[in-house]
């Protein structure tokens, strides 16, 4: 039989009428990191042996005085209780599920895991490897972007006898054990080489630092997140991800760790620090000859320049070559000499080596001169995005007018959709998400979309309208959802009018009607609130 | 009227078209069939059984990915029928892309030898001439009836698998409907539903009732998405086709290429200024390169369209039959005109909309008879965007799918009338740098927007020292030395067997 194009699963044909489930079924991921962590953890291989040779408990761990116990009163089981919120259904949140971490205590009372063990935390319980005292703790700073969080117990005495971890940086060819407890509170140590060290991306995709990778068996036995690795007893990273078909663990470098803590240290936390551009790779030969940059070794080619961003105010220019970085010469691929690392992307340099708000001293090529400039290293924070990369611990803003459910586009709305969200949320919103900042500049704050219909009697045939953008409302252009509120204060004749970019393209609600019918919307689909504007 | 929503491609991919692929298995003497005695030859066939045709297919479908090489060729059956005195109709999709067609009748050995000569495939519909008229000898043209009854029998007869003969199924009609078609993709006519089981070969052949035709078997769905549900192509379609080729050319659909939108709420009604009578359709966007547009403003209403008052839901009431209120202009031809009544600011007014053109975006449907255009620069391979080019290549450049489905949407082909990719790179020293720029869009070479893929063709054409071309979202200069592409180019065309290095021209074969 021959078929007029690919035969698609069934998908379009079965799923009608059924639209509301469908995001809700699709949302499998619960948060934006969970999913990145998924490989390490989702196999458990009940079938490992205490097999090879690098896997051995420590000798005298069993022993209080041993130096297993030593090691052991560094460690604390972290359980954290979680509850996402809903995207699709922002005034609710979604059943809370348990996480498990092996923390590893720092010096000073603190306890260090991967951010995503706390992200959406309702409660964090600390409890010591023997099990013999629990405690409830708090975050003290996070940063979801390099996946790190310090927490801290309720009262200072219950890690008094720690006296916390130093920190080790590791390197490649470094023989490093990765710490893991067994339920009786046996130190488990299996032993790996670190391989590489590179610049890659985060679970939150937006975000690239160093990461180093640990060829290593592990037994998982558990759902754990967050292990230790240790490098001749002191930290040397926290595992990211671990992938058991392969034995290759990510870990995060105690030198990103270094910078976190460090940064945390000055109240309050800014951020892994950027300059605000991108670059392009100027490798290929017929693109240096047209660059004019025969004359040099190295360099990059500045492609983009992010508006107010630190590379504007430092007067970086789009077409500029960025030749070095506080006096590390760059190649053509990007990179610089790390004296840990070898050659390594600058991202490292900028981000890790830098702090906000430090002054870099970078060199550039434009128009065949040699130019000196200052660029004030700044992080980029989420809320700065027209499209958030991620929403954690925040819970989704939303406005419910009459019946039609407004919310602001996110990456974390997207995420909904699913680990395949590029392809399997709607086109238009994707397409924005993704394509932010290529444009020229946003007037807009935040994207506002008419997310789906709860129907009532003021929304007759809008039943089935679903992720069409807004723009404005009474005339009044909307540049986020706190515009809302201030342009249903001049309805029209009785009506708000409500302009849409896509089908239908305006929209009509009783003005009346939609105060009147709060209450009922309320009780009858459950909403807690109409609206969450904070 | 076109569906013209975000996400046109995927509403269609479950229909299947019935089409026998000539699965060439040499069983030997009928092997597992042998016990079944061998039925003397039958009765004379009947009339109508006389005048069915088994229609043999030998296609080329083109290669997008070498698009200078000639495709694969494969072979296919369908069913045709004497429709006029010296023609057969059968489906588009039988003879689309056709090299070689066979005509089989029952109780002849002759294979005669069939050119299409009017094909549509938007309605999926063509003609065929047979070269020897003795083809001819002993049929009758088949009569066309109307619209059957609901619940009433119908007979289907073709060639589907499981024999060589001609086969005959019986069923009911199950429903009328506007649906889609799954041969071009993107248009959607009048549709009947039947439980006649219909299988591949059935494609194109008469569905009877009472001695007449009242359609043409088509499409339906694989066993594992719905049972029993065949389609049959209704004779107001059938006819239409025929009355449009009549001056000797398929002038296809005409089409409003506007997108209505339900005016049931009250407060949509008070808005726009409508009485509370359910008439009147809001016209939600209007597309520039369409018919209406320049008539018809985004946020007028339709009141009536030549007379025939328009429901909220977008329904006119036409020869008894609540329709879509595109089905009015689906029934005109070109050069027509359609009489809207609006209603644009709540002032009423009658415009008469021209009937020029058919849906002019044919990169969004499967397209058929037609050579790929195409560059080939420096070893990068560039194509416009289709559908076509999807369904042969796994881009995994999400923008691509988004310059596809928005394109009429957002009307993207203003600045785009082609939407220029860099489809595909034959490996060379020139290029090992440029694996980066592979499924980007072109957006400029030296300074000039290039909208078509003949822009790029002329731009490489002019001399110049560098080629720099930039593509949307990529800040990174693809450039190329003319020197070098010149020191290339014999080498790649001889390593990769590439006889010619363009073809701009996509509508001649």
């Amino acid at each position: 039989m021959k078929l007029p194009f690919p035969i698609r699963p069934a998908l379009s044909l079965l799923a009608i009428g059924s639209s509301w489930l469908a995001a809700s079924s699709l949302a499998a991921s619960e948060t934006a990191i969970a999913t990145a962590t998924a490989t390490a953890t989702a196999t458990a291989r009940t079938t490992a042996p205490a097999t090879s040779a690098a896997s051995s408990i420590l000798p005298g761990s069993n022993e209080p005085n041993g130096p297993g116990a030593l090691l052991s009163q560094n460690l604390v089981r972290v359980t954290s209780t979680t509850q996402p919120y809903d995207f699709t259904r922002p005034w609710s949140k979604r059943a809370p599920l348990s996480r498990r971490a092996l923390g590893a205590v720092l010096k000073g009372n603190r306890v260090l895991v991967t951010a995503e063990c706390v992200a959406n935390a309702t409660y964090i319980e600390l409890e010591t490897p023997d099990g013999e005292r629990k405690q409830p703790a708090r975050v003290v700073c996070v940063d979801y972007e390099a996946d790190l969080a310090l927490l801290q117990p309720e009262s200072d005495d219950f890690l008094k006898d720690q006296p916390g971890l130093a920190f080790a940086t590791p390197h490649v060819g470094d023989s490093l054990a990765v710490l893991q407890l067994e339920a009786n509170g046996n130190l488990l140590s299996s032993k790996g080489q670190m391989t590489t060290a590179e610049v890659v991306r985060y679970p939150i995709d937006d975000t690239s630092l160093l990461v180093g990778r640990l060829n290593v068996s592990l037994q998982v036995r558990e759902t754990v997140l967050s292990l230790p690795l240790l490098k001749d007893g002191s930290l040397a990273g926290l595992m990211l991800r671990y992938d058991s078909q392969s034995g290759l663990l990510d870990f995060i470098p105690a030198t990103v760790v270094e910078h976190f803590i460090n940064d945390s240290i000055k109240m309050p936390y800014e951020g892994f620090p950027r300059m605000g551009c991108s670059f392009a790779v100027t490798r290929d030969p017929q693109l240096r000859r047209f660059l004019d940059l025969n004359g040099s070794k190295g360099g990059v080619l500045i492609t983009q320049i992010l508006k107010d961003g630190p590379a504007e105010k430092a007067g970086v220019q789009k077409g500029d070559v960025l030749l070095e970085i506080a006096g590390n010469p760059i190649d053509s691929d990007g990179n610089y000499r790390d004296t840990d690392y070898g050659r390594i992307s600058l991202g490292h340099l900028v981000s890790t080596k830098h702090f906000e708000g430090q002054l870099v001293k970078i060199r550039v090529s434009r128009a065949g001169k040699s130019l000196n400039l200052e660029v004030p290293v700044a992080h980029r924070h989420s809320e700065k995005y027209l499209s958030e990369p991620y929403i954690i611990d925040r819970a989704p803003r939303y406005y419910v007018l009459g019946g039609l459910v407004l919310e602001e586009l996110s990456r974390q709305y997207l995420k909904e959709f699913g680990g395949d969200w590029i392809h399997k949320a709607p086109l238009e919103l994707v397409n924005i998400d993704r394509t932010q900042g290529e444009g020229p500049e946003e007037k807009r704050k935040r994207v506002v979309v008419l997310t789906r219909v709860l129907p009532s009697d003021l929304t007759v045939g809008y039943e089935d309208l679903r992720h069409i953008l807004v723009t404005a409302i009474n005339g009044k252009p909307l540049n986020s959802l706190d515009d809302i509120q201030g342009a249903l204060e001049n309805p029209v004749d009785g009506l708000h009018k409500i302009e849409l970019l896509g089908d239908p393209s305006i929209l009509f609600l009783d003005a009346k009607g939609v105060q009147a019918i709060g209450p009922d919307l309320q009780r009858s689909y459950g909403l807690p609130a109409l609206s969450r504007l904070e | 009227m076109q569906p013209r929503c975000l996400l046109s491609l995927k509403s269609l991919s479950t229909l299947t078209l019935f089409l026998g692929v000539a699965t060439v298995t040499p069983l030997g003497p009928l092997s597992q069939f042998s016990l079944l005695p061998e039925r003397a030859s039958a009765a004379e066939p009947s009339p109508i059984r006389k005048s069915l045709a088994r229609i043999g297919n030998t296609s080329q479908d083109p290669n997008y990915r070498q698009p200078w090489l000639p495709g694969v060729t494969m072979r296919s059956s369908g069913t045709g029928w004497v429709v006029t005195k010296d023609r057969i109709l059968t489906n588009a999709h039988v003879v689309s892309n056709a090299r070689f067609l066979t005509l089989e009748k029952e109780n002849d050995p002759k294979k005669y030898i069939a050119t299409v000569e009017h094909i549509a495939h938007d309605c999926d519909l063509a003609i065929l001439k047979v070269q020897d008229p003795t083809f001819f000898n002993g049929t009758i043209p088949l009569e066309l009836g109307d619209i059957p009854e609901i619940e009433s029998e119908v007979s289907v007869f073709g060639y589907p698998i499981g024999g060589e003969r001609l086969s005959v199924t019986r069923g009911v009609v199950s429903r009328i409907d506007f649906r889609p078609y799954a041969h071009s993709g993107i248009d959607s006519h009048l549709t009947i539903q039947i439980d006649a089981a219909i299988n591949p070969g059935n494609s194109g052949g008469p569905v009877l009732q009472k001695g007449k035709v009242v359609g043409v078997a088509f499409q339906g769905f694989s066993g594992d998405v719905a049972q029993n549900v065949g389609y049959m192509i209704p004779t107001p379609v059938i006819r239409r086709f025929l009355e449009d080729i009549k001056d000797g050319n398929y002038d296809r659909y005409m089409d409003l290429s506007m997108t209505p939108f339900n005016t049931l709420n009250p407060a949509m009604r008070k808005g726009l200024g409508l009485a509370n009578d359910d008439k009147g359709v809001l016209i939600s966007s209007v597309a520039s390169a369409g018919v209406c547009s320049g008539y018809v403003k985004p946020g007028d209403v339709v009141l009536a369209i030549d007379g025939l008052p328009v429901a909220s839901d977008g329904t006119v009431e036409l020869e008894g039959e609540r329709v879509q209120m595109a089905e009015v202009a689906e029934r005109k031809f070109r050069g027509d005109s359609v009489r809207l009544t609006l209603l644009r600011a709540r002032a009423k007014m009658d415009v008469t909309v021209p009937l020029s053109q058919a849906w002019p975006f044919a990169m969004q449907a499967n397209q058929f008879d037609v050579q790929p255009s195409y560059v080939l620069f420096g070893g990068l391979l560039f194509q416009p965007l289709s559908r076509n080019l999807l369904n042969s290549v796994q881009f995994q450049n999400p923008r691509l799918t988004y310059f596809f489905e928005a394109f009429v949407p957002r009307e993207l082909y203003m600045e785009h009338p082609e939407v220029v990719i860099l489809s595909g790179i034959l490996a060379d020293p020139i290029n090992t740098y440029l694996g980066e720029f592979k499924e980007g869009i072109v957006e400029e070479i030296n300074g000039t927007a290039v909208r078509t893929l003949k822009d790029l063709a002329d731009a490489f054409a002019k001399p110049a020292e560098f080629y720099v071309l930039r593509f949307i979202g990529n800040g990174r200069p693809l450039v190329l030395e003319r020197s070098a592409v010149e020191a290339a180019r014999e080498r790649i065309r001889s390593r990769y067997g590439v006889q010619k290095e363009q073809f701009l021209d996509a509508s001649i074969r």
